[in-house]
């Protein structure tokens, strides 16, 4: 199972916990995994058309998927997937 | 309320300093109890915005995820965010409005002529449409 880091703004979602193992072949795979044991994180990851929201930043240990192969991106047992949340800003 | 450490304000303030006239950026981690924040340490960060960056920052996503690493290590979290506005005052704009998580505390600090004059900080709803003032404390000598 791969292990996903769940960023502080969402451990209201996940009972508190900072990590989540989900079983998955792919990022996709195991997102949906995630999502269904815990369907509030939905919304805070995916817009209404179902796809992953623009301010959301999905990594596979130091990668990002959107230059790998996206939701279809591998992941293995022994792999990280990391929610990061894309910050930015200015005046 | 968030309360910044000495040694992570002088870290913020030089970091601040460093990237005028551009605006800095980077990454506090603590921890909370009773609704009150500590935060201990502040990690500077690249400004990763390909443009102009006087008045533009980006946190570098990898930069996130080592900042992460560091707090899970030393058992604390990430609580927020900083950045400068260089000669404006410490206000949260519709650019950081836009482009900030709810949950963080995120600190905008007043650089002029290359010295921090002030600073605020600002949490945002749940919808990403208003902001809010939070309490502030840091070192002030």
């Amino acid at each position: 199972m791969a292990k996903i880091l769940i960023p502080t703004p969402l451990r209201q979602f996940t009972g508190g916990a900072d990590s989540v193992e989900a079983v998955g072949a792919t990022v996709g795979e195991v997102l949906g995994a995630l999502t269904t044991a815990h369907p509030d994180l939905k919304k805070n990851l995916y817009n209404d058309e179902g796809k992953l929201r623009s301010f959301v930043n999905i990594y596979v240990n130091d990668e990002d998927i959107r230059y790998l192969s996206k939701e279809a991106t591998e992941v293995a047992a022994a792999d990280t997937v990391s929610i990061i949340p894309s910050i930015a800003g200015g005046r | 309320m968030i309360e910044i450490s000495a040694e992570a304000w002088a870290v913020m303030v030089e970091h601040a300093r460093s990237y005028y006239p551009n605006e800095c950026c980077g990454i506090l981690i603590g921890n909370e109890t009773s609704g009150k924040r500590e935060a201990s340490v502040a990690i500077a960060c690249r400004n990763a915005y390909e443009g102009v960056q006087k008045d533009r920052f980006l946190i570098d996503p990898k930069d996130q995820i080592a900042a992460e690493r560091k707090s899970r290590e030393l058992g604390l979290g990430v609580l927020g965010f900083f950045h400068s506005h260089p000669d404006e005052a410490a206000y949260f704009s519709e650019t950081d409005l836009k482009n900030h998580w709810p949950f963080y505390s995120n600190v905008v600090m007043s650089v002029r002529s290359g010295e921090v004059r002030d600073a605020k900080c600002f949490r945002v709803d749940v919808d990403q449409t208003a902001s809010e003032e939070e309490e502030l404390l840091w070192p002030k000598s």
